[in-house]
């Protein structure tokens, strides 16, 4: 049993090539949508990808960690990409809040969309 | 049979963790644990010098995952990416001769960090197959453009679904091949296997309590060699 244990912790840290989270961050299948839209940019992937970004989003509340970093701008960004300015801007100034690091990314994000100031 | 999964998970750990020479963390990488430490991270768009031109999605679709987890923040690939564009950069090897200095004004990144794909080899031979990867790391820092952390990844990692022999690769094989093998986890290994050797940022919980654990020194320096 206890060699089970063993067996099971090494395969883990095998499958995280020797790291293990110490952030609590969740990342649902990201990197998956992610890279089927870039091999394929349809809408129906894009749609995919930014359900998956509101799923991280979700996940993390109901477990009450922090968001990862990122996600709620790359969210912000595709919402502003795709019209609708006011909810990518409300999900850019959330990246800004949570991890204050970012703000001249946002800013830069902000001016390069014509979202006038953040 | 389980001493097998115990021989296998140890010499992997062997094999890929350590190497010898060995220093410890703050022993090669000083500026990562004094008052230079980044928090934020500019990930460069990988310079891809394989034969292999698909390789370039499968690490910047992987790799803002394991640096964020480390404790860094990452920006996400795909929004630098464009704001490259608009800028007329379409390169990553264009960026490289740039002060760093430029990163900390237009990001507001503490490091930047350039990503070097030299190998990424397919094989295939009957009823097995594999890939090999080699990958450079080096991290700048953007207040002082030294180098303040780099690291070279290699692997082998087996794809094939049947019997390999090798009851953990089987498991992961089988785990990661349909129709066709996706690289997409492949890639993400490789990216981890990188960042054990990367000291903990502000986010991680091990921030600060990994200057003892050791890496290996010829990782450190073949990440420069080819680099330059």
């Amino acid at each position: 049993m206890k060699l089970n244990t063993l067996a099971v912790s090494i395969f883990i840290l095998y499958l995280g090539g020797c790291a293990t989270a110490n952030t609590g961050y969740y990342w649902e299948n990201y990197s998956g949508t992610l890279y089927s839209y870039k091999q394929n940019p349809t809408p129906e992937n894009r749609a995919r990808h930014i359900n998956e970004l509101k799923k991280i989003i979700k996940k993390a509340e109901t477990k009450s960690v922090r968001v990862p970093p990122g996600v709620h701008a790359e969210l912000g960004y595709m919402l502003a990409v795709d019209g609708d300015k006011p909810g990518g801007g409300a999900e850019l100034r959330k990246e800004a809040s949570i991890y204050p690091e970012s703000k001249t990314f946002i800013e830069r994000i902000y001016l390069m969309l014509g979202l006038g100031d953040s | 049979m389980k001493n097998i999964f115990y021989i296998i998970g140890v010499t992997y750990l062997i094999t890929s963790c350590s190497g010898l020479p060995i220093q410890t963390k703050a022993e090669a990488y000083p500026a990562m644990y004094d008052d230079r430490k980044p928090l934020s991270v500019l990930v460069i768009p990988a310079i891809n010098k394989s034969t292999a031109a698909e390789a370039t999605d499968f690490f910047n679709v992987t790799i803002t995952e394991p640096l964020s987890n480390v404790g860094y923040y990452t920006m996400p690939v795909e929004i630098v990416k464009d704001i490259f564009l608009k800028e007329g950069i379409v390169d990553s090897t264009m960026i490289k001769g740039l002060p760093t200095s430029i990163f900390k004004k237009n990001f507001g990144a503490d490091a930047v960090l350039f990503v070097t794909i030299n190998k990424w080899d397919k094989q295939y031979i009957v009823l097995a197959g594999n890939v090999s990867v080699s990958m450079d790391y080096v991290m700048l820092s953007t207040e002082t453009s030294e180098i303040i952390w780099s690291y070279s990844a290699t692997q082998t990692i087996d794809t094939t679904a049947e019997s390999s022999g090798f009851i953990m690769l089987d498991i992961l094989s089988t785990a990661i091949t349909t129709a066709t093998t996706d690289y997409v986890p492949i890639a993400k290994q490789v990216n981890y296997q990188a960042f054990t050797a990367l000291p903990h940022g502000g986010y991680s919980e091990l921030h600060g309590l990994d200057q003892d654990q050791n890496i290996s020194t010829t990782m450190k320096d073949a990440a420069l060699e080819e680099d330059s």
